[in-house]
């Protein structure tokens, strides 16, 4: 099944954020809790967890750029 | 402005937005605030996903507005009757052994808040026996009838954070007091000394090392148990400028020299919080106390 991977809004005044890392290449297969990809707020660098097993099929956004909170920012396939 | 510092690697905490979300949503059906997500901790990922959590009473509006801190400033909200009560039925439903309450400063009311605190601790030793019970306070305008009230309601761990040396304290502090809190940590040390009591300072806001010194000796001289050290990280580019990112290397020595001068327990990492780990400071000072 194929899903959305969407900017995350880590605090409810969260607007943006910098998408400062994509921790798995496109292709590369990941298991449920592992690093997916970095997020930059104003106090550390969040390392978001993969909720389920999948493969990252797409990365959408370049490492640095700054998405708003909801925008699709990669594709994933995970396992039904 | 001038740009933000580049964030180290031991800056990256890990999140999981499933956990998060469970825990952030029981406090909103509960009417509940945490300090956790009011002063942006960076711990929250960590902490929420083992379902822990700082509770924050009497509101998310600060009646202070301390240049380091992510708490909103503004007009104080009614005090919530309901809150003791619901705060030990989320303690409960999160399965916690040890709760951490803090508090928004309230300089608005005659106690500081005092009696809620009071209130809570009597609901969580109700709703949810054995478990302990450490607060987290303001200075309570440094008045020893309030601190008596929160005292008499038997927490076990007296927690009052003194935040930086005194010589920053007109710059980033401006309306709290050093010598002030001294004497709340003294007072409790010298009234309830059953009672085990912690503060906590961060490090990067331009302090230098001989102010550390002084503020270590300062603290042992209250007779203070347990002490956090914690790297200052900015909440916004308007909050007081980051000077500078201490090592964790630098921490550790940090660490050394207050166990030297007789801290019971000392936690200090650039992650640190005051409510961090928080069971296993008391535990650790109770174990020490014990040798």
């Amino acid at each position: 099944m194929e899903k959305e991977i969407k900017m995350p809004r880590l605090r409810e005044e969260m607007k943006e954020g910098v998408l400062c890392a994509w921790l798995k290449e496109e292709g590369e297969s990941f298991k449920k809790g592992e690093p997916l990809y970095e997020i930059e707020t104003d106090k550390v660098v969040n390392q978001v967890e993969a909720e389920e097993d999948g493969v990252l099929e797409k990365q959408l956004v370049e490492e640095g750029d700054v998405v708003p909170c909801g925008e699709k920012i990669g594709e994933v396939r995970v396992d039904e | 402005m001038s740009k933000p510092l580049k964030k180290p690697d031991w800056l990256k905490v890990p999140y999981d937005p499933k956990a998060v979300n469970e825990v952030a949503s029981l406090m909103k059906d509960l009417k509940l605030n945490t300090v956790c997500n009011e002063a942006n901790c960076p711990n929250l990922g960590e902490c929420f996903m083992k379902h822990t959590a700082t509770f924050m009473i009497l509101g998310s509006h600060c009646t202070r507005n301390c240049r380091f801190c992510n708490v909103t400033h503004a007009a104080p909200e009614t005090v919530d009757p309901d809150e003791p009560e619901n705060l030990a039925r989320a303690a409960r439903q999160l399965g916690l052994r040890h709760v951490v309450i803090t508090q928004v400063t309230r300089d608005d009311l005659p106690d500081g808040g005092a009696q809620q605190f009071a209130e809570c601790l009597k609901a969580l030793h109700e709703l949810c026996p054995g478990t302990t019970v450490e607060v987290l306070t303001s200075d309570l305008k440094g008045d020893h009838d309030a601190l008596d009230v929160v005292l008499k309601a038997g927490p076990d761990v007296f927690n009052h954070n003194v935040e930086m040396p005194k010589e920053l304290y007109s710059k980033v502090r401006p309306q709290a007091r050093y010598e002030r809190s001294l004497d709340v940590l003294r007072y409790v040390k010298e009234t309830y000394p059953n009672v085990l009591t912690k503060t906590g300072f961060m490090l990067g806001l331009g302090e230098m090392d001989e102010e550390i010194d002084v503020l270590m000796d300062d603290l042992i001289e209250t007779g203070c148990d347990i002490l956090t050290i914690s790297q200052y990280l900015q909440p916004s580019p308007e909050h007081y400028p980051l000077q500078r990112y201490v090592t964790p290397e630098e921490f550790e020595q940090y660490k050394e020299r207050a166990l030297e001068k007789g801290f019971r327990f000392v936690m200090s990492t650039p992650l640190v919080r005051s409510s961090y780990r928080a069971a296993e400071a008391m535990e650790g000072a109770k174990e020490s106390r014990a040798e």
